[in-house]
């Protein structure tokens, strides 16, 4: 059942454009609700920077890559943000909302090669698992960095099958969109070299020569064009700074030794754990092992053997890797959701020929609203209920609520002591995501402790920081604010006259 | 002068031998601290207006001979009556660990609890654990003691660092501070009273209102 495809592609479109439409209507509400968190703040900034007509400039020490930034500036711009602090929270999530949605109307596109059912039984658990609701509403590079890979398997797929010009436009420009999200795209090139080596090495009839058939096409040469010229434009930021080229080429001592850990530090079976949590993560990793095992197997096919590949591999790799952070896990529910419909649509085959239809029918259904209430109720507790609480696996040292009141704070201040432009110092080693916070406010310096800072009619420091400034903060009255879980904060207001 | 010395010195060998005599009667306050579970938040130290860290364990806080926490077991009330996590006997029942299981959550924003301690009492020290599993500061902490279980009158704040006047029980002048597992002494200066209350008004991670624990340490009046 899984490779019947509906005649009609109107009528697998329309089925998969209500699904994208039903994941885009759960991804949108509160959308700003959720304190903003590091990343997202400094991703926010960046953004703001842009709007200012500066240059995206690349740094492999500081930042990811542009293309975040390049999606989210026109979708700002087009919601009305003119300056870094005309921006909102929800006008910039709405670029990984945006991006989720893509990635539900590619399961669309996946249907050839998947399998009409799997697939939009792939699509439902996307648009509706806690996971990627989670992260589609958060605005960082790992929403978009998946649309593009899924991008680029089907695209991908479709081009050497198919060897047409548009599909290896298409594949080039997804794997670029990748490196120009994020540079562990080569992780994932890696795993889907591997994939294809496996594929060529284990096909049941021997070695497949579709691939090396494909190497020597126009589409390849499509493919490897598309990837260089887009990837140039990014970096570059359309022409405008080409030193982010060498920049990217000598980014690899950064970045192994970001991936050593520098504090996120985890245990291999760290993605396991969080992937199986909650009330439905046991039931879909469970299912998904399954359909891997299928995927092995000969009951999946060419394309399932391959994902299988790709799957297992990047798994290995980010397992293996000693830095690890929640998001990067939306990268392994994507091809776990494609293991969930293969499952299901076997258990129904296999199902539909032994026993009635009538009985079995009403079984399947029974069973899908079991799995519809354990995902509501993860998706209702981590996005909805909980979003920022240090209990939600997904928010990861995340800005607490109490930062929200930090600018009412020093707004209700400065108008009780009759400041009407105050002057705000901020001492920290790290002070984000202080610089989204105090947006509005436009006399705002930031100092690393041990510095001079000059008056101020508000002090703001880490609490590590304050000891060195008592002469200047001899007159103040230390409020204290949450930054994260068990990160502290010091706001010091003059005292009332 | 020598007059003067003569009817003097008797006062003075009164005072001394009633304030040795007042000293010897007083202890060291003893209570059992629940295991540190974290390393502290490092909190700046000889900063104006801001309490000190603690260095090891407190300094000994002298009370009479014979107080004891009269909160043991009493009836606890509370303006949430419906915690979001616990029950309200949990704020006295000896367990002042940090783990999951061991406090009472009330709800957001401005919330108090109360302990009655069954009979009027004179309250040398307060001692409040409100979370300790990490670094938080407890906003607009208010503590009062009075004989009217409503608090209307005959009531005597002995802490208050709400300096906004959040509660409404005057602005406040104490520091803010940072909850540790040794918890927060308050000086409560032998004030009399049957009930004592709480207020705070959410935290640093969150809107939630916390107590592990809270022990009156005191002697009947």
């Amino acid at each position: 059942m899984q490779n019947a495809v509906p005649r009609s592609r109107w009528v697998r479109w329309l089925a998969f454009v209500v699904v994208a439409l039903l994941g885009l209507a759960i991804r949108l509400p509160q959308l700003g609700v959720r304190p903003m968190h590091t990343d997202e703040a400094v991703n926010g900034y960046i953004v703001g920077q842009l709007l200012a007509g500066d240059t995206f400039a690349y740094d492999s020490r500081d930042r990811h890559g542009p293309a975040l930034a390049a999606v989210a500036l026109p979708l700002a711009r087009l919601q009305g943000a003119k300056t870094f602090s005309d921006l909102t929270e929800s006008e910039l999530r709405i670029t990984s909302v945006v991006a989720g949605t893509v990635t539900i109307l590619i399961f669309g596109a996946a249907a050839e090669m998947f399998g009409f059912v799997p697939c939009l039984i792939a699509a439902l658990l996307f648009a509706f698992g806690p996971l990627p609701v989670y992260y589609d509403r958060y605005f960082i590079h790992e929403s978009l960095f998946c649309t593009a890979t899924f991008g680029l398997i089907v695209s991908g797929w479709r081009a050497v099958k198919m060897r047409t010009l548009g599909s290896g436009v298409i594949a080039g420009a997804c794997a670029a969109v990748m490196l120009a999200a994020k540079e562990t795209a080569v992780l994932h090139f890696t795993a889907l070299f591997v994939a294809a080596l496996g594929f060529w090495f284990w096909s049941p009839r021997g070695t497949d020569p579709r691939i090396r058939q494909w190497i020597k096409s126009k589409a390849a040469l499509a493919a490897g064009a598309a990837f260089v010229v887009l990837l140039l434009v990014l970096y570059t930021w359309f022409g405008r700074d080409w030193k982010a080229i060498p920049m990217l080429l000598h980014a690899a001592p950064h970045l192994l030794e970001r991936a050593g850990g520098q504090g996120h530090e985890k245990p291999f079976w760290y993605f396991a754990r969080l992937l199986t949590g909650g009330w439905s993560g046991g039931v879909v990793i469970a299912l998904a092992g399954v359909g891997l095992l299928m995927s092995i197997g000969r009951s999946g096919g060419a394309a399932y053997r391959f994902l299988a590949i790709y799957a297992v591999t990047i798994a290995m790799i980010y397992s293996a890797i000693p830095y690890k952070t929640p998001w990067l896990a939306l990268n392994l529910w994507l091809p776990a959701t494609l293991f969930v419909g293969l499952a299901i649509g076997s258990f129904w085959n296999a199902a539909a020929n032994r026993i009635p239809k009538m009985a079995a029918i009403p079984a399947f259904a029974v069973l899908a609203g079991l799995m519809t209430a354990l995902l509501a109720h993860d998706t209702k507790q981590r996005v909805f209920l909980h979003p920022a609480d240090e209990t939600n696996p997904y928010a990861y040292a995340h800005t607490t609520e109490d930062i929200l009141g930090l600018a009412p704070e020093i707004t209700e201040m400065a108008q009780r002591d009759g400041i009407p432009k105050p002057r705000i110092a901020v001492i920290a080693s790290d002070p984000w995501p202080l610089p989204w916070y105090l947006r509005h406010f436009s006399d705002v310096g930031f100092w690393q402790p041990g510095q001079a800072v000059g008056k101020a009619d508000f002090y703001i420091t880490s609490t590590d920081a304050a000891e060195r400034y008592g002469d200047q903060l001899r007159d103040d009255r230390a409020d204290f604010f949450g930054e994260r879980p068990g990160v502290l904060i010091l706001l010091w207001l003059p005292m009332p006259k | 002068m020598k007059r003067v010395f003569l009817s003097t010195s008797p006062i003075v060998a009164a005072l001394l031998f009633a304030t040795v005599a007042l000293a010897q009667d007083k202890v060291p306050l003893k209570t059992q601290l629940p295991k540190p579970l974290f390393v502290g938040t490092p909190v700046p130290l000889n900063v104006p207006n801001l309490e000190p860290p603690l260095k090891g364990k407190r300094a000994d806080f002298m009370v009479p001979a014979g107080t004891v926490n009269l909160a043991k077991g009493k009836k606890v009330t509370a303006s949430d009556e419906n915690p979001v996590t616990g029950t309200l006997d949990l704020v006295t029942d000896g367990d002042k660990a940090g783990d999951e299981g061991s406090w009472v959550e009330l709800g957001p924003g401005k919330q108090w609890v109360q302990i009655d301690l069954a009979k009027e009492a004179n309250i040398y020290a307060l001692l409040v654990w409100h979370f300790h599993s990490q670094a938080r500061v407890y906003r607009d902490v208010v503590a009062q003691v009075s004989n009217d279980p409503n608090f209307k009158s005959g009531v005597t704040t002995i802490f208050n660092n709400d300096f906004k006047n959040e509660i409404g029980a005057g602005a406040g002048h104490d520091q803010n501070y940072v909850e540790t597992y040794q918890g927060k002494l308050i000086d409560a200066k032998g004030v009399k009273g049957r009930y004592v209350r709480l207020y705070s008004n959410g935290n640093t991670s969150n809107k939630l209102n916390d107590y592990i624990e809270v022990e009156v340490w005191g002697k009947p009046a």
